[in-house]
């Protein structure tokens, strides 16, 4: 990120800025109770989500793909996390240490899959999302798991700063902090988002492309299970259909908040901040429209328009990389 | 009535902080063969989307057939007869030669549907104009690259164009296919009244078959419509560059009965190549001379890992290593390879200056949990940047944004940054101006003055004679021959061409 002024207006996470500002600004004027101690506690609690879930999306956007199954993954592992706690009585840091690894193993599967087959992930997180969600189903038998322990339970319900905030988007925040420092200030880092800039020079430039790949989806299951354990803590139970049927629920924030945010579909670009912002602005939407009451299915429709106005803005973006490239 | 079909007169073309074309002329006469030439950035290319109607003039006019006109677009340009062919192909490779040349206007039949009859007699006709023996069912990714080429002048030809613009059109084709070329643009001049504005950077293929030059530098004539019986190489080299060309000459005793540092000995790999043996000495430039082909970037491909080699040794230091892939060559062996695809293969053209001539160090700077920022990395290669003089305005530009040249040089800077002993480089200045292309060239010598062993893929005879110690000769996946270069011109060609057509 730049420190010159005139250089972040110029950046897409000013336009999302000024966005979420002029969004609360509507909301504010035009509802009851956009301001409010209830709603805005409540608004910190699902926007920790879809920060959570877009920044899982964007890792894996970054090599060019998608991830399908986060979802479905991010359910498992909650599931998975729920059955460690309420059956076998394994402590909440051990299974939190456990679900995560889980989720990292489920990404590991498909990044492994992805790179020995050279299937595009759409297929690949297409099968493993049924895969998953289908043998979560069978071991569970689509019970929930409902008498996790208070501890784990009341962190879900914790407000902070004169109970406005939900610690879950204290962990969101925090995580964007590691990701932004992790694509920026690490070796590792540099070379995922080269592998997915261009995997050929990559290689070629002794960067181990197969390797780099494999690490995004399995950085993408560990979100995603982070993910899975801040719904869990949220509701107080592991539900199985938590996410919807095969976790579809994840989809649409998954993508919204990576591509509003200026994370290019092609590859090679992430913009962690910027799916913080679109993250945000999704969920501002989603809540402003809930409280004007215009009904689930115009915030549905909405949301897609968005996201068809997202992938349109991708494409203006690569266009106009290139237009500035021609000059020579 | 002037005898020009194409004039352009006192263009000027602005972009933001640059001034791509100054008072620019352009003339071109009716059946002729005209080159335009200059360095990149002098605005060939600036001019050539001006005629073509990507661009419109700031200043200035042009006339087509003593009309004024202006295009808005290369739609407009293209049905005024204005045809470019490009270095990067416009075929659509899935497609049959016959569905791409009839492509805009493909014929119907009374059902609506395409009349697959008459695509193949139509673009036959055309493609007997050109007096090419292609079936115009072929799918055109089965074709030779020269033959795509040629396809792609028949669809110019097919929309009926009269003025040709051909950007670099040999830079992929054999010399052989090249000649073929020729003899047919000539032909087209002569029988189809067909003007041909021809960009190339092979100076040698100008005088052979262009009949004036203009040459720009710095967005202005440096002279208009010369005849070229009036110029030599020495004027125009300097016409484009400003100053004399430096002829280098690699001068050094190598003594090859010495022992050597790489060794290939009887490989043969799944891509087709039989029972190679090759050795490069230590601060030796290897050259490995071929038709485009031969197998010789697929070789080194497979010796750094990218290929499978399934029998025969390679040996390093006389130890027997196996490379498994680049990071293996570049970590554990000391060994780079710059691709002669620098677009593709050798940049990431999204990302800067710093992150591109970076990435081949970072896992050497890297510091505990992996810790890297950007002032570690600039330290590190600032040196080799400045040292190659890349014209830049920052770290922070973005490669896609930087000239041919100055890209070339980021690709060379990574791997000089990365401190290799063996480096491959392969067809170092493929589309590079001439003041970059000599740079290069002390470059290379002085690299393997200073000890680095340097195995050297090109196609360009000067450039290989010239630098080379050694010229390997490569035909068919198989070495064909070994000569040390006397850097005689004549007699090494000579010697080189006829390892090939033995």
């Amino acid at each position: 990120m730049n420190n010159k002024i005139p250089n972040f207006v110029k950046t897409n996470q000013f336009g999302l800025l000024i966005l979420v500002i002029v969004f609360i600004c509507i909301f504010s004027f035009s509802t009851d109770g956009f301001t409010s101690r209830f709603n805005i506690y409540a608004l910190s609690r699902v926007v920790a989500l879809d920060i959570m879930i877009g920044l899982a999306m964007m890792v894996v956007i970054l090599t060019g793909g998608l991830n399908l199954s986060l979802g479905a993954l991010g359910v498992s592992a909650a599931m998975f996390g729920g059955w460690c706690m309420e059956s076998m009585g394994i402590p909440i840091s051990i299974t939190i240490i456990l679900v995560l690894a889980f989720g990292s193993f489920l990404g590991w599967i498909n990044g492994f899959v992805t790179v020995r087959t050279g299937v595009h992930s759409f297929i690949v997180t297409l099968a493993t999302m049924s895969i998953y969600f289908g043998f979560m189903t069978l071991l569970t038998e689509a019970e929930a798991f409902r008498k996790l322990p208070e501890a784990f339970t009341d962190f879900g319900s914790l407000k902070l700063f004169n109970k406005y905030i939900s610690p879950l988007l204290i962990i969101s925040v925090l995580t964007c902090f590691v990701l932004y420092y992790i694509f920026k200030y690490t070796d590792i880092g540099r070379k995922l988002i080269a592998a997915g800039a261009n995997p050929d020079a990559a290689e070629l430039s002794g960067i181990s492309v197969d390797r780099m790949f494999i690490y995004c989806h399995m950085l993408s299951g560990f979100l995603a299970a982070l993910a899975g354990i801040m719904l869990t803590a949220r509701i107080g139970a592991a539900i199985p259909s938590m996410a919807g049927h095969l976790g579809f629920d994840w989809l649409l924030p998954a993508f919204l908040a990576p591509v509003l945010g200026g994370t290019l579909l092609s590859g090679g670009k992430v913009t962690v901040f910027g799916t913080m912002l679109g993250a945000i602005l999704v969920t501002l939407i989603n809540n402003g429209l809930y409280l004007i009451d215009v009904g689930e299915f115009w915030v549905r429709f909405f949301l897609g328009i968005i996201l068809l106005g997202a992938v349109l803005l991708d494409r203006a973006r690569e266009y106009f990389t290139v237009k500035n490239s021609i000059v020579s | 009535m002037s005898d020009y079909i194409l004039e352009l007169n006192n263009i000027t073309k602005n972009f933001p902080g640059v001034k791509a074309l100054d008072n620019a002329n352009f003339r071109l006469k009716k059946k002729s063969i005209h080159a335009l030439l200059g360095e990149n950035g002098a605005g060939k290319s600036t001019l050539i989307k001006i005629i073509t109607g990507v661009y419109n003039q700031n200043e200035g006019k042009l006339f087509l057939n003593n009309q004024e006109k202006s295009f808005s677009s290369p739609n407009e340009a293209m049905n005024a007869g204005i045809s470019v062919v490009h270095q990067e192909r416009n075929l659509i490779r899935r497609f049959s030669v016959g569905e791409n040349l009839m492509l805009t206007n493909l014929p119907k039949n009374n059902l609506g549907l395409i009349d697959y009859n008459t695509v193949a007699k139509e673009s036959k006709k055309w493609l007997d104009i050109m007096e090419l023996d292609i079936d115009p069912n072929t799918i055109v990714s089965d074709l030779t690259v020269a033959k795509m080429q040629l396809c792609e002048i028949a669809k110019a030809l097919s929309l009926e164009s009269k003025i040709l613009l051909l950007d670099e059109p040999t830079s992929s084709l054999s010399p052989q296919d090249t000649k073929n070329l020729f003899a047919l643009l000539k032909r087209l001049v002569a029988e189809q009244d067909v003007s041909i504005v021809f960009v190339s950077h092979k100076l040698e293929e100008v005088f052979e078959i262009c009949d004036e030059v203009t040459v720009l530098r710095d967005g202005k004539n440096a002279c208009e419509s010369e005849q070229i019986t009036n110029l030599n190489r020495q004027k125009l080299v300097k016409l484009m560059i400003g100053r004399d060309e430096q002829i280098i000459k690699s001068k050094k005793n190598i003594d090859f009965t010495d022992e050597s540092l790489l060794d290939l000995q009887s490989i043969n790999t799944d891509l087709g190549h039989k029972n190679i043996n090759l050795n490069l000495k230590k601060g030796e430039i290897l050259g490995l001379y071929g038709l485009v082909g031969a197998g010789r970037t697929e070789l080194i491909k497979c010796v750094m890992g990218l290929d499978k080699i399934n029998s025969g040794q390679i040996l390093l230091n006389n130890k027997e290593i196996k490379i498994k892939s680049p990071k293996d060559a570049l970590e554990k062996y000391k060994i780079g390879y710059i691709s002669e695809d620098r677009k593709k293969e050798g940049l990431i053209l999204m990302h800067d200056v710093l992150s591109n001539a970076g990435i081949t160090v970072w896992s050497n700077l890297k510091k505990i949990l992996s810790f890297l920022n950007d002032s570690i990395v600039y330290n590190k290669v600032d040196p080799y940047v400045k040292q190659l003089e890349v014209k830049t305005p920052s770290y922070q530009q973005i490669v896609s944004n930087l000239s041919g040249g100055n890209q070339q040089k980021i690709s060379v800077a990574k791997w000089l940054a990365s401190g290799t002993d063996i480096l491959f480089i392969d067809e170092p200045t493929v589309g590079i101006d001439i003041k970059t292309k000599s740079y290069l060239h002390e470059l290379i010598i002085e690299l393997s003055l200073k000890g680095t062993s340097i195995i050297l893929i090109t196609s360009d005879m000067p450039e290989m004679i010239s630098l080379a110690d050694r010229i390997i000769t490569m035909k068919d996946f198989k070495v064909v021959g070994e000569t040390i270069n006397n850097h005689n011109y004549e007699e090494m060609s000579s010697s080189i061409m006829g390892n090939i057509h033995e």
